[in-house]
């Protein structure tokens, strides 16, 4: 099982650090890193992310510069980008496609993106390997579950993570560290999926310490590290230093 | 498959509108469809609304007509729809008090609301006072500034109101707080949006709850005129009292006009005309008109009034446009403040600077050979004193 997903904010602390930070997710064995791209208006963040995005667009981190800066890398884990829809719809799915061909993204998290509101821009993408990631929230019932992931399928298990996965919102809000997240909800959510589908499940929201990120593993699911990671970035702190610790279980 | 809304989600040729927010919401606003709905059809709902909307509100409100004002700009008859005399003072306490009656139904009982210019907010405060619901209002830091009246009413209301530091201080980033606050709170609070924007049913239902201004002034026109006027404009911000007038005149033929905020420039930056050099794109859940960059960023925007100064246009009212049903024109900070004087001096009425920007176009209109006109006359100007003030050198 992949034991974590890192978040990453493009641009944050710098683009020229991109290639870097990537190659030190993969030499820790990591199986996909989500890459945020910076937007002007973002619903779904918190605090932390919003600053993170607001720092990269100063520093001229628009859509087409990120992925052009990505373009040619291979010493990476698979990318999810985590992005708003505006900017995806503005640059067009052909153009989209073309940025994205040389990059090792191999997925799109769409966070304003329910399925069913741009179908064919949807199926264009899916077609040409960049399929959606399935998101779950506190708030989504089984039956819809259910619906979102026959809509967001499952490619099969010879596909890569990035692409099987389903993100699990571990709680009602936006992203950021919170205090002390309240596991049992969660926890029974994760049970109640896992009976539901054979696809891997990431856990994220509000999720930063050892401990918490161990329980999520014990659960049979990967936690995901995100505003905690892109604070202590920007705060001049290593990605293996920062992951490091937190990939072996505390127990 | 689709996400089970059962009401039309989709606006005109180009299907504008849709529900596009995060997954946390996509319950709540399903729960908020099936609540407004089954709110329509219960007669003891609409009781109660049309007796708030009577004894609290004021409604029905006048139609004036303005014959000094009418002579003096060479139009047959002016007519003024006075949402401006409303409890609250602007058209936003119709849909504020109908979607509080609602929150009330579903057992929530905290409303979270954004204000730009401070009306929505306040007329939010003033229901959930009423209705003994807590309320918390974000607003942008630049807004609280130029519109400091209203502040303080919310906070007489017993209003919690939250300053919003992103950005450029002003509605488009209280909507972002706004949109977060209910994420984390959609289990037991409502928000009340407050104009025909965000993602599905939020257009529908507020211009639902607004129509009521172009039904009261549609049959008073032909009561008091004996006929339909030429022309009916309303200002728009994101299309609340401009569909709210505007869309019970759907079927007449005469002239339907929305005036957008034209600011101090025609650059991208200086207005918040949506029709000039806005994109289709999708902010704040819903695909309309967006002033925005060549990267899908959002676009800054200026306007002299806080209520028009938003980059997307609701989508409802931006599809009118498009199919060519509402026709769209612009009006300056300069020219709004010389249309509030107009009505200031010929009629001894203080519009709100939002209204003030359809005031603005009735010259252009009398030079058009327009004969009689049917103005909405949206918010009261008390709030925008200090500006009338300063820009005015009184
Ligand atoms: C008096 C008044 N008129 C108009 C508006 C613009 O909003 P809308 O376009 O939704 O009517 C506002 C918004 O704050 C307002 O306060």
């Amino acid at each position: 099982m992949n034991p974590l997903l890192p978040f990453l904010m493009a641009g944050d602390p710098s683009l020229e650090a991109l290639p870097q930070l990537l190659a030190e997710a993969k030499a820790l064995g990591l199986e996909a890193v989500e890459l945020g791209l910076p937007h002007s208006d973002p619903i779904a963040d918190g605090p932390v992310l919003q600053a993170a995005a607001h720092r990269a667009i100063q520093r001229g981190a628009t859509p087409r510069r990120v992925l052009q800066s990505l373009a040619g890398i291979t010493d990476s884990p698979d990318v999810v980008l985590f992005t708003y829809l505006n900017p995806l719809l503005q640059l067009g799915a052909a153009e989209l496609k073309r940025l994205l061909a040389p990059t090792p993204v191999r997925a799109l998290l769409v966070v304003d993106l329910p399925f069913g509101e741009e179908p064919a821009f949807e199926a264009e993408l899916r077609a040409a390997g960049y399929p959606m990631v399935p998101l779950l929230a506190p708030t989504t019932t089984l039956d819809r579950a259910r619906q979102i992931l026959a809509e967001r399928p499952d490619p099969g298990p010879g596909a890569p993570f990035a692409q099987r996965f389903a993100y699990v919102v571990a709680r009602l809000g936006v992203t950021g560290t919170g205090q002390g997240l309240d596991l049992k909800p969660v926890s029974e959510r994760v049970a109640d999926l896992l009976r539901m589908t054979s696809r891997p499940l990431a856990v994220g929201f509000g999720l930063s310490d050892p401990r918490s990120l161990t329980a999520i593993r014990r659960l049979g699911a990967t936690p995901v590290i995100g505003s905690a990671l892109v604070q202590e970035l920007a705060g001049g702190h290593g990605l293996r230093e920062v992951l490091a610790p937190r990939l072996v279980d505390d127990l | 498959m689709t996400l089970g809304f059962t009401l039309p989600d989709r606006f005109g040729s180009q299907a504008l509108g849709g529900c596009y927010a995060p997954e946390t919401l996509l319950q709540p606003l399903l729960d908020l469809e099936a609540a407004f709905r089954s709110a329509l059809d219960d007669p003891a709902y609409r009781a109660e609304l049309k007796g708030e909307l009577r004894h609290f509100v004021g409604r029905p409100t006048p139609l004036t007509p303005a014959p000094r004002l009418a002579a003096q700009l060479g139009l047959k008859a002016l007519f003024l729809k006075r949402e401006d005399l409303t409890h609250t003072g602007a058209h936003k306490i119709n849909n504020a008090l109908a979607q509080a009656l609602l929150a009330k139904r579903m057992g929530k009982h905290e409303i979270i609301a954004e204000t730009g210019a401070g009306q929505h907010g306040v007329a939010t405060a003033a229901a959930c006072a009423r209705l003994g619901l807590s309320c918390t209002v974000y607003m942008g830091v630049t807004d609280m500034a130029r519109q400091a009246p209203n502040v303080a009413r919310m906070r007489l209301f017993g209003a919690k109101v939250e300053p919003v530091e992103a950005g450029q201080g002003t509605l488009k980033e209280a909507v972002n707080e706004a949109l977060r606050a209910w994420a984390a709170r959609c289990d037991r609070a409502h928000y009340i949006l407050g104009s025909a924007l965000g993602p599905h049913p939020f257009p529908t239902l507020v211009r639902t709850f607004q129509t009521v201004i172009g039904e009261e002034a549609r049959a008073q026109i032909l009561e008091q005129a004996g006929a339909l006027p030429e022309v009916v404009i309303a200002c728009a911000g994101g299309g609340s009292n401009g569909l709210g007038l505007l869309v019970p005149f759907l079927g007449d033929t005469l002239k339907r006009i929305a005036v957008e905020a034209g600011g101090h420039g025609p650059d991208l930056g200086e207005h918040a005309a949506r029709l000039d050099g806005g994109r289709m794109g999708v902010l704040h859940g819903c695909k309309t008109l967006l002033l925005q960059d060549d990267h899908g960023h959002t676009a800054e925007t200026a306007s002299i009034s806080a209520g028009l100064d938003y980059p997307a246009l609701g989508p409802e009212l931006a599809a009118l446009i498009l199919d060519g049903q509402v026709e769209v024109r612009r009006a300056s900070d300069e020219e709004a403040l010389s249309g509030a004087r107009l009505l200031c001096q010929a009629e001894g009425i203080l519009p709100a600077l939002e209204s003030s920007h359809a005031l603005a176009l009735l010259p252009t209109l009398a030079a058009e050979g327009a004969a009689t006109v049917l103005l909405g006359l949206s918010g009261r100007g008390d709030k925008d004193l200090s500006t009338y003030q300063s820009r005015s050198g009184l």
